[in-house]
């Protein structure tokens, strides 16, 4: 099963689709959780889920926006899609009935 | 960034691969980060590079199996090629003692010898540890300053310690490219290296530690015959 970060990574990237690369995938995760995220931890998972067929990264051509360096692209492999639907499937299983799981009413139970 | 961050940044990421640098810079550049928050991420991301290579055997064997124990023999085996030369040549042209016959033969396997030793040990080296190399080096340059300090043979040069230096070095660098050795290349200079040190056990000249130096030349040979053509 995956990690929490790395489910996190997976999502936003699979969310940002054809423009999933380092700074956006990092910016995403930043917005959306609220936490930081270091650049070591971004580009070791990203190798670490690519091992695992999880990821494909390849270099892009470089932009002037970024002074004329490549960006890293990623793309989510259906291996990836399939190992974040499981990890999502999990957590949701296991938060039924949970006290801070707001429920179909939309308040908290 | 301020230019002076920026060069601080720039010194950091030379600790990355090619692309990964490239990478990193970039989105740097593009997020518009301080200096302050991008060095200590270049430098954490190559903290956690060093410590996944570290995960592996083989920077370990190449550094403390390998490099440390070997610099300590190797300093001998040069030592005793140059005491060697010492009393064939240099005692000879001095006119004092008559060289022995046996003389030039033990000079003659123990340079070869030291030299088969050191370019293996160093491929090796090389081979097993491309990108943690500086752990081997200085696994290698501690003993032989230890040594260099302590040395007070006054007819020989310091330097004399350092012989094995240049095969190791060369060794180094054709493992580091990876050079492709052919299996027959391998096997061949294991099995002379083991003869020649045969030959000297037998005329005195040889030492049960220096059994530790061959063990990469048929480490090497063994990899070659396995992976076909390839070392390392």
């Amino acid at each position: 099963m995956l990690g929490e970060f790395e489910y996190v990574l997976i999502t936003a990237a699979a969310g940002l689709g054809d423009n999933a690369y380092g700074a956006a995938i990092r910016e995403e995760i930043e917005a959306t959780t609220g936490r930081r995220c270091s650049l070591g931890a971004l580009y070791t998972t990203i190798d670490r889920l690519e091992a695992k067929g999880l990821l494909t990264t390849w270099m892009s051509d470089a932009t002037p926006q970024r002074g004329g360096r490549a960006k890293r692209m990623v793309k989510v492999t259906p291996k990836g899609v399939g190992a974040a639907k499981d990890f999502y499937e999990a957590i949701t299983r296991v938060s039924r009935g949970a006290s801070w799981v707001v429920n179909r009413g939309g308040f908290a139970s | 960034m301020t230019n002076s961050g920026w060069v601080l940044v720039e010194v950091a990421a030379r600790l990355l691969a090619r692309d990964e640098r490239e990478a990193v810079l970039g989105d740097l550049v593009e997020s518009g980060e301080s200096a302050w928050r991008g060095v200590p991420d270049v430098f954490g991301l190559a903290l956690r590079r060093q410590a996944l290579l570290w995960k592996s055997w083989r920077p370990w064997l190449a550094a403390f199996g390998l490099t440390l124990p070997s610099s300590f023999l190797l300093m001998g085996a040069s030592l005793s090629v140059s005491s060697a030369y010492q009393r064939v040549f240099v005692t000879r042209v001095a006119g004092g003692i008559s060289m022995s016959p046996g003389g030039l033969w033990v000079l003659a396997c123990g340079a070869v010898l030291l030299m088969a030793w050191s370019w293996t040990g160093g491929f090796l080296v090389g081979a097993l540890s491309r990108r943690t190399l500086w752990a081997s080096a200085l696994l290698c340059i501690s003993p032989c300053f230890f040594c260099l300090t302590r040395f007070r043979i006054e007819s020989l040069s310091r330097l004399c310690l350092l012989l094995f230096l240049v095969p190791a070095i060369s060794g180094v660098c054709q493992g580091v490219r990876l050079i492709h050795l052919k299996s027959r290349v391998a096997l061949a200079l294991a099995v002379t290296a083991t003869t020649l040190m045969v030959l000297m056990w037998s005329s005195g000249g040889f030492q049960v530690l220096n059994l530790m130096l061959m063990w990469p030349a048929w480490y090497i040979a063994a990899t070659a015959r396995n992976s076909g053509n390839t070392a390392g």
